[in-house]
């Protein structure tokens, strides 16, 4: 299941709701609750930082292996080229006044995700999430 | 999100329902910024109702955490969902917020 958002300013919550409304999604509510704090930080990213001020598309989709394990949720837009990956993730062990606001969304989808990889192809950032759903 | 803050004295209590996610951090933070700029002693927030947290709202409990902590104040967030306490626990975030 794909679709093309253009804009994509202000579209953070439809995009959001059109990714986890597709039929590949589980059902399980903890998987669900996981694939959606990933799927949101991913997508605010590209909102947010891709184009200058938003005026720009973007295509998000979903697969699902025939096997009904694997989910995959692809992000592709042809903003600015940026690889989120490589921002180094925040010091958890950090005391409450050195702990820095901020940092913690694609820290959070490397967390509850199984997999996930940046590449920038054909113009384009292609960010690749996956979870093992069954 | 909905915030509601009742005051008792030196105490405030809040109560959370809802989700909190980029569509209403803004918002949140507006909601609570009278618990930032208070004198509250103490700010106990029932969680029972939250549903859902982004970083988005994160940001919002930390930002809180600094300013109670620095006039000398305690914050304690209660009865949490336990996904949600979940994202508390892999961001380090419940080493420096109490959550009972």
């Amino acid at each position: 299941m794909n679709k093309r958002f253009d804009p994509i300013i202000d579209k953070c919550g439809e995009i959001i709701d059109f990714l986890m409304a597709s039929p590949d999604m589980p059902k399980d509510e903890d998987l669900q609750f996981k694939i959606r704090l990933s799927v949101e930080e991913a997508v605010e990213n590209v909102v947010r930082y891709a184009y200058e001020g938003g005026m720009g598309w973007m295509e998000v989709g979903t697969e699902l292996d025939p096997e009904g394990v694997m989910l995959t949720i692809v992000l592709r837009d042809a903003g600015v080229p940026f690889n989120p990956l490589e921002k180094a993730d925040p010091d958890i062990t950090a005391s409450l006044e050195e702990r820095q606001i901020g940092g913690l969304g694609i820290f959070l989808c490397k967390q509850l995700m199984d997999h996930i990889e940046y590449k920038y192809e054909d113009g384009c950032n292609v960010l690749t999430m996956k979870k093992i759903v069954a | 999100m909905n915030v509601t803050i009742n005051e008792e004295g030196s105490k405030a209590l809040v109560t959370l329902e809802g989700r909190l996610d980029t569509t209403n951090a803004d918002q949140f933070q507006k909601d609570i910024t009278p618990l930032m700029t208070g004198s509250h002693q103490e700010i106990d927030v029932d969680c029972t109702g939250m549903e859902y947290t982004s970083s988005q709202g994160l940001r919002m409990f930390l930002m809180l955490q600094k300013t109670v902590s620095a006039r000398g104040a305690k914050l304690v967030l209660k009865n949490m969902k336990p996904q949600v306490k979940e994202v508390f626990d892999i961001t380090g975030f419940s080493h420096i917020i109490t959550i009972v």
